[in-house]
């Protein structure tokens, strides 16, 4: 072994900055595909030590307390005063802030007390005081408000029958991921203020939640304790800041591990540019390796030689790598905190580091053993001969047996460090499939191109004859490119799909306005201002009550909250409404609807989905909690719900009479013109100012931007795989041009002109563009069908323009490269290559 | 163009007619590091229809940048190449391509065959660059023609060195070219492998009635020519 060393190093030495620049290709793949996973590793340390650093802050308080519409009861806050407790609430709704023009937006407002926020500071521009600016009937909102609406500090606006002072734009809240809402931006008034909005009436949609925090000393824990056990019939949900956001953990570890499974791939495609570019290297080494071998040394010495080489200047490609992707975050910290939307503490996390340099490391080994392998079958003789790398020495199986090894520990550390292993697994035998495929694929593309009838046009005969010469690049072109266009493909595919279930199938069935809180003596008016627009048709006003699952069948309803079909009927307030005639479309799937005149026994009409996930058919008993006042209710029916459409329907529909009686408010849904939209929604509001009305394209438009945002997330992280292809692919033609310059050179010499070449080359390079991209193309298909029919459980639809964009964007690339090889094989000079001296 | 060299006594100056080539004034200076290097200083040079001349002369002289000039290969500083009727000089790098391919034949010492070819389809490239249909035919008879009937579909790491030269010898005379260029033929071979490789060239030159320009180290070689010139630091004697 000090041999080896001895002699790797004497050729380090000798081989200097040529050395690195032969290696170039390597290191560049190997960076890229080791910063990706460095990078996406130390973001999400970074995000997960932000957030767990000031999870107090995020929630609001040490615990929170999430409750209903109705206040809570002064036992609660008796009880949290004995703990030395500071105590803040939060009452939150969806609503409609006025501008002085008219003009009316959809906003999340958020009615806060003096103590609030409890933990963390909120951020106001100009930079006052959140008390100083709520008080006097002052108001703040989110920017976006202000723009939409046209607003300035100092104007006054309406909310609900109350006039406000805006004296702020709200820049940021610590709490605004406790509570996360797709209905519009967050507007904050003090809760003084409340009442004079008309807003709070029986039935309204309320969210209150007391944030509780807790003097040192007394434990999170035993708090909770004390409220779910002397509170338990009131259901609350009580959250710590240690389990505060799960959905943005979760959603941080998701995304985490889709963009390392993405890095990963990117390095799988950089090994491939490993394996060229150490060929070449060791190609242009075959005759001191072949002296060695005369002077005597083993294939495992030259094995070792050359192994420890590859080695050290993998490493350089490695600690690149993990610069690009561990320091410079810390370095950027500042800047990149400013654009993430939760907090993060940027620092050098050794583990994600450590890990992203193992895969660069193991990734080197897999892809190098074959042509050192190849390398340790030169001999003495081959001095002779022209020593070159024989391109076809069969494999050692010692070689063999260990790089299966190899690949296995990868696989089993990506599926070890993966909180979704079977994801995992199937990624890496995917990825693995797709890249089998291509070769596959492209040693067909050799036999038949070898196999087509000889085309008369020269230019076309030999650039259909280079797909299959001895030493083209046929293969490892299409394999290079794969694995990138592939994933695009899939990603092109399935956001292509989303869109298409999105906004084709839910708008032509979807109302265009919700309306909600209309209290029972305001519905004869809300139909009389309806009327006077020519285009309202389809009107459906229900009436709509707030109830809590407190038992099924006796069972407390606690005991289904991590139900996965039925946990989020359990967890606070549910819709609950009551009709005398099945909602339109209904489709039953057991049992009957009651009578048009039936006064019996409460009974109820179930979603199909929440029966089966609480358990429960015909006859059962559901214990509900309406107003502090239990009813139970016997399921007389379930329905399949389309929920899709957006059409008005509740997953529990009782039957009229005893639940006529108690206060509820009103939903009502409508279709019209969108041309008399803007009108129809200021008529209602000035008549009206406590009812909310929701523009459903509004809503739509919202969910397609972030469904574009998504997409573009997806296909940018899809794009390295793309760039590391990319460098694979220049790694194949800069290993090839000095052949391809000879060949240009002798056809030159022997009468082709520039165009013939230049023919010939794309003739080459645009058949496997086209092949690669029609390739990328199915797998793409292929696995957004996976995606959408088994993960989403939607109707997978074929879409052909995502798949013609993937072939021109396969060709294009490949013509591209193609293109840069020609103009290098065209420029050189005919007396370097024909000279004798 | 008369030669007066000891070492060519039998060197018989020829007036020729209408000489297939005819280069006048031909200069060629590169730049370097060190300066402008002049590689051929004014060199005047002809050569018949049908007829051979031996080029000799030390390494470095030149030798091999007048055959690049005549084969159109590198473009002159100053000085105009003529063959067959056609200013070479004034042509674009497709013209000089196209012209090639129809008339001028080469063969290098270091053979250059294209690697990834097969014996066969080496001969054929040219004609096949010009169109004819019958390229494959005319290069089997080609290599059939120079002994190479069972190694059509040899690559030419699967050739001898004399087999890929006569392979070389095949590719440059099947398009049936007016002029033959040799760039010491046989400096890569041994000396019997060269002297058959030289007696073809000779015959398949007869048989075509090609004009041949052919650079040499070997005297005995160049004595086979209808005329010896000798080039010394850039000037033809």
């Amino acid at each position: 072994m000090k041999l080896a060393f001895r002699y790797a190093w004497r050729e380090l030495r000798g081989g200097g900055i040529a050395s690195l620049y032969q290696f170039r290709i390597v290191l560049a793949c190997l960076a890229l595909g080791v910063a990706a996973i460095a990078l996406v590793g130390t973001l999400r340390a970074s995000l997960t030590r932000g957030i767990a650093e000031q999870s107090a802050a995020l929630l609001g308080g040490d615990l929170a307390i999430d409750g209903s519409a109705e206040p809570f009861p002064d036992g609660l806050r008796r009880m949290l005063a004995q703990q030395g407790a500071q105590v803040s609430e939060v009452v939150r709704m969806s609503s409609l802030i006025a501008a002085p023009d008219g003009g009316r937006t959809l906003i999340n407002l958020k009615a806060v007390d003096g103590l609030y926020p409890l933990k963390g500071a909120v951020k106001l521009a100009p930079p006052i005081a959140i008390g100083v600016a709520l008080a006097g009937h002052g108001l703040v909102a989110e920017q976006i408000v202000l723009d939409r609406l046209g607003l300035k500090d100092g104007d006054t606006v309406r909310v609900g029958d109350a006039s406000f002072h805006l004296r702020a734009a709200l820049l940021s809240q610590p709490d605004a991921t406790a509570n996360l809402g797709l209905f519009g931006p967050t507007v904050l008034i003090s809760s003084g203020d409340l009442a004079a909005t008309g807003l709070v009436a029986p039935g309204a949609l309320i969210d209150r939640s007391l944030r509780v925090s807790l003097p040192a000393g007394v434990a999170v824990a035993s708090v909770v304790d004390l409220v779910q056990r002397d509170f338990a019939d009131q259901g609350f949900r009580v959250r710590t800041s240690a389990e505060n956001a799960p959905g943005v953990d979760r959603t941080i570890d998701q995304v985490a591990e889709f963009l390392t499974l993405v890095g990963l791939a990117s390095l799988l495609v950089g090994g491939i540019g490993v394996a060229v570019g150490i060929e070449a290297w060791l190609d242009a080494r075959a005759r001191s390796i072949a002296i060695l071998r005369c002077l005597g040394a083993s294939a495992e010495l030259i094995m070792g030689v050359y192994l420890l080489q590859s080695l050290a200047l993998a490493a350089l490609g490695i600690l690149a790598g993990l610069f690009v992707g561990g320091v410079v975050p810390w370095l950027a910290g500042d800047w990149l905190a400013s654009l993430l939307p939760v907090p993060a503490h940027f620092g050098i996390y050794p583990e994600p580091l450590l890990l992203a340099a193992f895969y660069g490391v193991m990734t080197t080994l897999v892809f190098a053993l074959a042509p050192l392998g190849r390398a340790t079958s030169l001999s003495g003789a081959d001095l002779f001969r022209d020593a070159t790398l024989p391109a076809h020495a069969p494999p050692r199986s010692v070689l063999v047996l260990v790089n299966v090894v190899l690949v296995l520990a990868l696989v089993a550390v990506a599926v070890r460090t993966s909180s979704q292993s079977g994801l995992a697994l199937g990624f890496a035998v995917g990825a693995m499939v797709t890249l089998a495929l291509f070769r596959v694929v492209g040693g067909l593309l050799t036999r038949v191109a070898a196999r087509l009838p000889r085309p008369r046009a020269i230019a076309l005969r030999l650039g259909l004859a280079a797909l299959h010469r001895p030493g083209a690049d046929t293969r490892l072109m299409l394999t290079a490119l794969g694995l990138g266009l592939s994933s695009l493909a899939a990603i092109v595919c399935t956001e292509a799909n989303l869109r298409a279930i999105i906004a084709d199938q839910i708008p032509v069935a979807a109302p265009s306005f919700y309306f909600i809180d209309i209290q029972p003596d305001q519905v004869d008016r809300f139909q009389t201002i309806l009327g006077k627009f020519s285009s309202v048709r389809d009107v459906v006003v229900v009436p709509n009550l707030r109830a809590r699952i407190v038992a099924v069948n006796n069972i407390p309803a606690a005991q289904f909250a991590d139900n996965p079909q039925a946990g989020w009927a359990v967890r606070g307030d549910r819709g609950l409404t009551y009709a005398a005639l099945p909602p339109t479309g209904t489709q039953l799937v057991e049992g009957k609807w009651w009578s048009a005149d039936y006064s019996g026994k409460p009974l109820l009409s179930l979603d199909d989905g929440l029966a089966q996930g609480l358990g429960v058919g015909v006859g059962d008993v559901i214990r509900v909690n309406v107003l502090g006042r239990e009813i139970d209710l016997t399921v007389a029916s379930t329905r399949r719900i389309a929920w899709r459409s957006l059409s008005m329907n509740y997953a529990m529909v009782a039957s009229p009479g005893l639940l006529a009686a108690a206060p509820h408010t009103n939903i009502a849904t409508l279709r019209s013109d969108p041309g008399q939209d803007g009108a129809i929604l200021r008529a209602v509001a000035d008549a009206l100012p406590n009812v909310t009305g929701i523009h459903v394209a509004d809503i739509l438009a919202t969910v397609a931007a972030l469904v574009r945002k998504l997409a573009t997330a997806l296909a940018a992280t899809g794009a390295i795989g793309l760039v590391s292809g990319g460098l694979v692919l220049a790694g194949a033609i800069a290993a090839g041009q000095q052949r391809r310059a000879r060949e240009a050179v002798i056809l030159k010499t022997l009468g082709a002109t520039s165009g013939q070449i230049r023919l010939a080359f794309l003739v080459e390079f645009g058949t496997i563009g086209a092949v690669g991209g029609v390739l990328a193309g199915l797998i793409g298909c292929a696995a957004s069908y996976a995606v959408v029919s088994r993960v989403m459980g939607e109707d997978w639809r074929f879409t052909p323009l995502p798949l013609l964009a993937t072939l021109a964007a396969s060709i294009v690339v490949t013509l591209g490269f193609g293109l840069l090889s020609t103009q290098g094989a065209l420029a050189a000079k005919p007396a370097a290559f024909l000279r004798n001296e | 163009m008369n030669v007066n060299s000891p070492n060519f006594p039998n060197a018989v100056p020829t007036t020729i007619a209408e000489p297939l080539v005819a280069a006048r004034g031909l200069t060629l200076t590169v730049p370097s590091d060190a300066g402008p290097v002049n590689i051929l200083r004014g060199v005047d040079f002809s050569l018949g229809v049908g007829e051979a001349v031996g080029l000799v002369g030390p390494s470095g002289s030149g030798k091999t940048s007048l055959l690049m000039l005549l084969a159109g290969l590198e473009r002159a500083t100053s000085g105009s190449v003529v063959i067959d009727g056609t200013d070479i000089t004034g042509l674009g790098e497709d013209a000089l391509a196209r012209f090639r391919r129809q008339r001028i034949g080469i063969v290098f010492q270091a053979f250059h065959l294209i690697p990834t070819m097969t014996a066969l389809e080496n001969v054929a490239v040219p004609m096949e660059l010009a169109g004819a249909r019958d390229a494959m035919d005319r290069a089997r008879e080609a290599l059939v023609s120079v002994g190479l009937g069972h190694r059509l579909t040899h690559l030419p790491g699967q050739l001898s060195g004399g087999e890929q030269q006569r392979t070389a010898l095949a590719r440059a005379y099947a398009p049936q070219p007016r002029l033959l260029l040799a760039d010491e033929p046989t400096g890569n071979l041994d000396q019997a492998t060269g002297q058959m490789v030289i007696e073809l060239m000779f015959e398949l030159r007869r048989a075509h009635g090609s004009s041949l320009l052919l650079i040499t180290h070997d005297v005995a070689i160049a004595e086979r020519c209808d005329r010896r010139c000798h080039m010394a630091d850039g000037v033809l004697s």
